[in-house]
C-alpha cells in the first residue's frame, strides 16, 4: 500500500483553495451581473420578448344636418394561419376554402407556407370570421378590425370621399376633417416567445385607442338624395356627360346637397363607375381613370359660366351707377366693339328694350353696353371685391381658383366678352357663393359643409365658424338684384324655374365649351327663393346635354322642380 | 472519523442528493418548451434524464459497496476501452447539433467521452500509485502525462471542451502526487505557450476571443447574450420558478450547456447561490476525503473527483457569465445529458467508497 503522504495532503488543500477561490470570483461576477447589470440587461430581455401591437381606434362618423348616418365604421375580419400551431392543416383548408369561398389550392398555399403567420384573406365580414371562430381550429386567427362603411353608396360619394387601407382620408371631408376623425391608436404591449407567438400568461400592457369624432355636417339627406334623382333624370333624358346640382344657405354658406353625377360607390372606391373592366387597363390608365372618377365637378374644375355671369355685371354696373333700371337700349341683334362685331344669341335683335327687360332678355349688347361704361378698370375691381379671383375655402379639398385675364392685357373686346360671362372660368361653387352674396343683402358668404364636432356621446366639441364676410354690395343693390332677377323668373328667359306661389329669383346660362368647333354647350340656371328674403339658392350646370341646349329650357326646370318639393320641407311658405 | 457498520459520507450524500432533485427540478422546467417544440411532449427531456439519473444511483450504490482497489486491476483495461469506443465514434457516431459524439444502442444513446473521464481517473490514480517512488521527476510527470495523450486527442477530435477537462484532470492528479511546485511553473508557463499558439493557428478561434470581448456586435454572440438578458433578468430572487422566458427559445437549446442562466433567471442571485453553494459543498467533501484517504490510490481517486467537479463547474460558469470564450462544458447534475449523470454517479460512487474506510 501507497500511502497518502502529508504533501499529497497538503497539495490537495493548494487545489481545493484555488477551486474555492476561483467559484467565489465567480459568485461575484454573479452578484455583478445580477444587481449591478440586471437592469440593462432587463431592459434589452424586455425589448426582445415585447411586440407591440397597434389597435386601431375607431375613425369617427359623418352625419347629415339632422344626424342622419353618412360614414361609419363596419366590423370587418382578418383571417390568417400560424404554421406551427396548425395541427390538421387538411381540415383547415377544407374549412376556409368553403367559408371563405376561395380556391382550396389558393388556400393550401398559404397554409403550407413556412412562415410564422400568413394572412389568408382581410376585409371578411363579421358573421363569416365568427362562424370560423366557432370551428376552434388550431392555428387559425380570426382578428376583428374596423373597415369605413357607407351606408348610402353612392350618397354625396364625391363630397364624403372614401380612407384608405390605414383608416385615413383619400379625398374629401374624409380628407379635410381628418384630424378631427382619425383618433388615436392604442397599443398592446405582449410577450412572445422567440418564434414570435404571444404568452397567454404573461399580462398585456394596453393602451386603449382613442375613437375618432362625430363629424356633423349641413349637408341634409333627404334633399341630396332628391337632388341626386333630379340629376340623374335630366343626365339621362339630355344624354349628358354629366349634370351637377348644388344647394346652399345664401345666408350662411351651409351646403345643403352637392350633387356630381356620375356619383361612384363609396364602399368601392376603386371600381370604375363607367361599367370598364378595371383590369383590363393599365395601371396608369386606371388611375387616371379612378382619379376622374373622384372628381368633385363643382369645386375642381372650371367653365366659362355665360348668362349667370350677368347678375355679377349688373351688380357691379348698379353699385357704381353707370346705369339705371329704366336706360334705354337698343339691340340690333349685334354689337361692334372696335373692329369686332359680337352677335346676341336672339339673332334678329331684342330691338329697344329697358334695362330690366335687358336682363330679362339676356341680351349681350345691353350688357356689353354697360360694362364697357364701368370700364376695365373698374370692372377688376369688382372683380377682385365679389371674392371672384381667389378661391372660395370650401371645406373640401383641391378647390380650383378663377381662370382670367391679366388686368393689363384686357382690351374693350375682352371686357365686352367678360361683362356677358365667357372668355373666363370660374368653379361652379365660386358662381354659387358669389351669387348668393350678392343676393342676400350683399355680405360675401364662405361656402361649406363643416358644422361641428361632436363626441361619442353628442356633445358638441367644437363649432365651425366661417367668420362674418365682408360686404361686397350695397344692400340697396342686393335688393335691386333681388327685384331684377325675380322678374327674369316671373318673366324673362328663366320662367321654367317658377313655382306657383313663390317668388323666385334666378339667371339662366348656355355656354358653348371650347373649342368653339365641338358644338358642346354648358346649360346652367342659378335659382334662389323667396326672392325678397333668399334662404336658399340652388344651381344646376349641364354638361353637353343633346338636343335642346338652352339653360332656361332645361337646367331651369330642374332647379323649378327641386324647389316645388323641398320648399314645404324647409318651411319656405307660399305667400 | 465515523465508527458504524455503514461509513458513508453522509453530507456528501445529503448535498448530492438536494443537488440531484434541483437538477430534475430546474431541467423539467427548462426544457419543457423544447421539449414540447420538438418532441410533443414536455417532459421529454426529464423522462429521459430520470432514467438515466437512477440507473446511475443504482450503479453509484453498486460501486460504493465495493473495494476500491479492486479498480486497480481494471484501470488499464477501462482506459483501453474508453480508446476504443472514442474511436468507434468517430466512424460509427450519431451526430447531433454538428458534433459527432454519441454512440448508438437501439433506443439508448452513449457519450463515450463521459465514460472517458472515470475512466481517465481511475487509470491515473493507478500508474501513478505504481510510479511514485519517481514522481518527482520530470522525466515521470512527462510520461504520465504523455500516456493519457491518445484519450485527450480523441475525444478532443470532436469535443474539445471535455479533452480540456481530462487533460486538466491529468495536471491536478500529477500536481497532488509530486512533492515538488517549480515543475508545475515551468508547466503552467509552456501551458500558456502552447494555449497562445493553438489559438493564433486557427482565426476561427481568435474570433471566438473577439465576440467574448463584444457578444453584441457578433451574430455568434447571440447565446452569449441571450444567456446574459436571461441572467441580469432574474435579479434578486428571479421570476419564479418555470417562469423564465428565455427559455422559450431565446437562449437556444436552454436545457443544455446554458441551463445555468435560466436557473438565474428563475431563481434569482439566491437559487443560483444556493446551487453554487452545493456545488461548493461537494467539492469540500471531496477535499476532505482526499486528505484522510488511507493511501494514495484512494486519495487520487477522491482527487480526480474534486479536479473534474471544480473544473466543470468552473468552465460552466464561466462561459454562461461571459468570464472565459464560449465552449461547450455541461453543468454536472443539471444540464441535460444521460450518460454525463449517470457516470458522474459512478464517480460519486467511488469517491463514497473511499470515504467507507476512511
Amino acid at each position: 500500500m501507497v500511502k497518502n503522504k502529508t504533501y499529497n495532503k497538503k497539495k490537495v488543500l493548494v487545489v481545493f483553495i484555488c477551486a474555492i477561490g476561483i467559484i467565489l470570483g465567480l459568485v461575484g461576477r454573479l452578484v455583478y451581473l445580477m444587481i449591478f447589470d440586471a437592469e440593462y440587461y432587463q431592459k434589452k430581455a424586455e425589448d426582445l420578448h415585447e411586440r407591440e401591437r397597434e389597435i386601431k381606434a375607431a375613425r369617427g362618423e359623418i352625419v347629415d344636418a339632422n344626424g342622419t348616418v353618412l360614414a361609419t365604421n363596419k366590423t370587418v375580419c382578418t383571417i390568417s394561419v400560424i404554421h406551427s400551431q396548425i395541427t390538421d392543416p387538411e381540415h383547415v383548408i377544407k374549412a376556409l376554402a368553403e367559408e371563405l369561398e376561395m380556391e382550396e389550392e389558393t388556400v393550401r398555399k398559404k397554409v403550407e407556407k413556412v412562415s410564422s403567420m400568413e394572412r389568408i384573406k382581410t376585409n371578411v365580414e363579421k358573421e363569416t370570421g365568427d362562424k370560423i371562430r366557432n370551428l376552434e381550429m388550431d392555428g387559425v386567427k380570426v382578428d376583428e378590425d374596423f373597415k369605413r362603411y357607407y351606408p348610402y353608396n353612392e350618397l354625396a360619394s364625391k363630397v364624403l370621399g372614401f380612407t384608405g387601407g390605414d383608416n385615413q382620408g383619400i379625398i374629401g371631408l374624409e380628407v379635410k376633417y381628418e384630424e378631427y376623425l382619425k383618433g388615436v391608436n392604442g397599443t398592446i404591449l405582449t410577450t412572445t416567445d422567440a418564434r414570435g407567438v404571444e404568452l397567454d400568461a404573461v399580462a398585456e400592457d394596453r393602451v386603449e385607442p382613442v375613437a375618432g369624432n362625430t363629424l356633423q355636417i349641413s349637408l341634409d339627406y333627404n334633399i341630396q338624395m332628391y337632388a341626386q334623382q333630379m340629376a340623374e333624370k335630366v343626365m339621362e333624358e339630355k344624354q349628358a356627360d354629366k349634370v351637377a346640382i348644388l344647394l346652399m344657405n345664401p345666408q350662411n354658406g351651409e351646403i345643403l346637397a352637392m350633387v356630381n353625377v356620375p356619383e361612384f360607390n363609396l364602399n368601392e372606391p376603386f371600381e370604375l363607375n363607367t361599367g370598364i373592366d378595371a383590369d383590363a387597363l393599365s395601371d396608369e390608365e386606371k388611375q387616371e381613370a379612378l382619379n376622374q372618377m373622384w372628381r368633385n365637378g363643382c369645386i375642381n374644375d372650371t367653365y366659362e359660366p355665360g348668362s349667370t355671369f350677368k347678375a355679377i355685371t349688373a351688380s357691379a354696373c348698379l353699385e357704381e351707377d353707370v346705369v339705371a333700371l329704366d336706360d334705354h337700349f337698343s339691340c340690333p341683334g349685334y354689337r361692334t366693339v372696335e373692329d369686332r362685331r359680337i352677335r346676341c344669341h336672339k339673332v334678329g335683335g331684342h330691338g329697344a328694350e329697358t334695362f330690366v327687360q335687358g336682363i330679362q332678355n339676356s341680351c349681350n349688347p345691353v350688357f356689353i353696353e354697360i360694362g364697357l361704361r364701368l370700364g376695365v378698370e373698374r370692372f377688376c375691381d369688382y372683380f377682385r371685391q365679389f371674392g371672384l379671383l381667389g378661391a372660395t375655402g370650401v371645406d373640401l379639398p383641391g378647390e380650383a381658383t378663377t381662370i382670367m385675364h391679366k388686368e393689363e392685357n384686357i382690351g374693350q373686346v375682352e371686357l365686352a366678352t367678360i361683362s356677358f360671362g365667357q372668355s373666363f372660368q370660374v368653379t361652379p361653387i365660386q358662381m354659387a357663393a358669389t351669387f348668393s352674396s350678392l343676393v342676400n343683402g350683399g355680405i360675401r358668404v364662405t361656402p361649406h359643409f363643416g358644422v361641428r364636432v361632436l363626441d361619442g356621446e353628442g356633445k358638441e366639441v367644437k363649432e365651425f365658424s366661417y367668420g362674418t364676410g365682408e360686404r361686397i354690395v350695397s344692400k340697396e343693390t342686393s335688393e335691386t338684384m333681388q327685384m331684377l332677377l325675380e322678374s327674369v323668373v316671373a318673366e324673362g328667359s328663366g320662367k321654367n324655374a317658377y313655382v306657383e306661389g313663390y317668388h323666385i329669383g334666378g339667371k339662366t346660362a348656355t355656354s358653348q365649351t371650347l373649342p368653339r368647333s365641338a358644338n358642346k354647350y354648358i346649360s346652367s340656371f342659378i335659382g334662389f327663393a323667396p326672392a325678397d328674403d333668399p334662404q336658399i339658392l340652388g344651381m344646376c350646370v349641364i354638361y353637353n346635354p343633346q338636343g335642346i341646349y338652352y339653360g332656361g329650357t332645361i337646367a331651369a326646370p330642374v332647379i323649378g322642380n327641386i324647389f316645388d318639393n323641398i320648399f314645404p320641407y324647409l318651411g319656405i311658405e307660399k305667400d | 472519523m465515523r465508527r458504524g457498520k455503514v461509513n458513508y459520507d453522509y453530507t456528501l450524500l445529503v448535498a448530492l442528493g438536494l443537488l440531484i432533485v434541483m437538477g430534475l427540478v430546474i431541467l423539467g422546467s427548462t426544457g419543457a418548451y423544447n421539449g414540447e417544440i420538438k418532441f410533443h411532449d414536455s417532459l421529454y427531456y426529464l423522462k429521459k434524464q430520470i432514467f438515466a439519473t437512477a440507473l446511475g444511483v443504482a450503479g453509484m450504490f453498486i460501486v460504493a459497496g465495493m473495494d476500491y482497489h479492486l479498480w486497480r486491476h481494471v484501470a488499464l483495461l477501462g482506459y483501453v476501452m474508453a480508446i476504443i469506443l472514442s474511436l468507434a465514434v468517430m466512424f460509427v457516431g450519431e451526430e447531433y447539433n454538428g458534433s459527432k459524439r454519441w454512440l448508438s444502442l437501439g433506443p439508448l444513446s452513449f457519450q463515450p467521452s463521459e465514460f472517458a473521464k472515470v475512466a481517465v481517473i481511475l487509470f491515473l490514480a493507478a500508474i501513478i500509485t505504481k510510479n511514485v517512488k519517481d514522481i518527482g521527476k520530470m522525466r515521470t510527470l512527462i510520461k504520465i502525462m504523455v500516456s493519457i495523450l491518445p484519450i485527450v486527442a480523441l475525444v478532443g477530435a470532436s469535443n474539445l471542451s471535455t479533452a480540456i477537462i481530462i487533460l486538466g484532470i491529468g495536471v491536478v492528479l500529477v500536481f497532488i502526487a509530486s512533492p515538488k511546485y517549480g515543475q508545475f511553473v515551468v508547466m503552467g508557463v509552456m501551458g500558456i505557450g502552447f494555449m497562445t499558439i493553438f489559438l493564433a493557428l486557427e482565426s476561427y478561434r481568435l474570433e471566438r476571443l473577439e465576440i467574448w470581448r463584444n457578444p453584441e456586435n457578433f451574430e455568434k454572440g447571440y447565446q452569449t447574450l441571450q444567456g446574459l438578458y436571461a441572467i441580469g433578468s432574474g435579479g434578486l430572487f428571479g421570476r419564479g420558478l418555470g417562469e423564465s422566458v428565455q427559455k422559450l427559445g431565446f437562449v437556444p437549446e436552454a436545457q443544455n450547456d446554458m441551463i445555468f442562466s435560466i436557473v438565474c433567471e428563475e431563481l434569482g442571485l439566491f437559487g443560483a447561490g444556493f446551487l453554487l453553494l452545493l456545488f461548493l459543498i461537494l467539492i469540500w467533501r471531496f477535499f476532505v476525503i482526499a486528505t484522510h484517504a488511507r493511501d494514495l490510490f484512494g486519495a487520487l481517486i477522491a482527487s480526480g473527483a474534486m479536479a473534474h467537479m471544480m473544473l466543470q463547474v468552473i468552465l460552466n460558469i464561466a462561459v454562461v457569465t461571459n468570464t472565459i470564450p464560449n465552449t461547450g462544458i455541461t453543468l454536472p447534475f443539471v444540464s441535460y445529458g444521460g450518460t454525463s449523470v449517470m457516470f458522474l454517479l459512478i464517480e460519486m460512487g467511488l469517491v463514497l467508497s473511499v470515504s467507507k474506510v476512511i
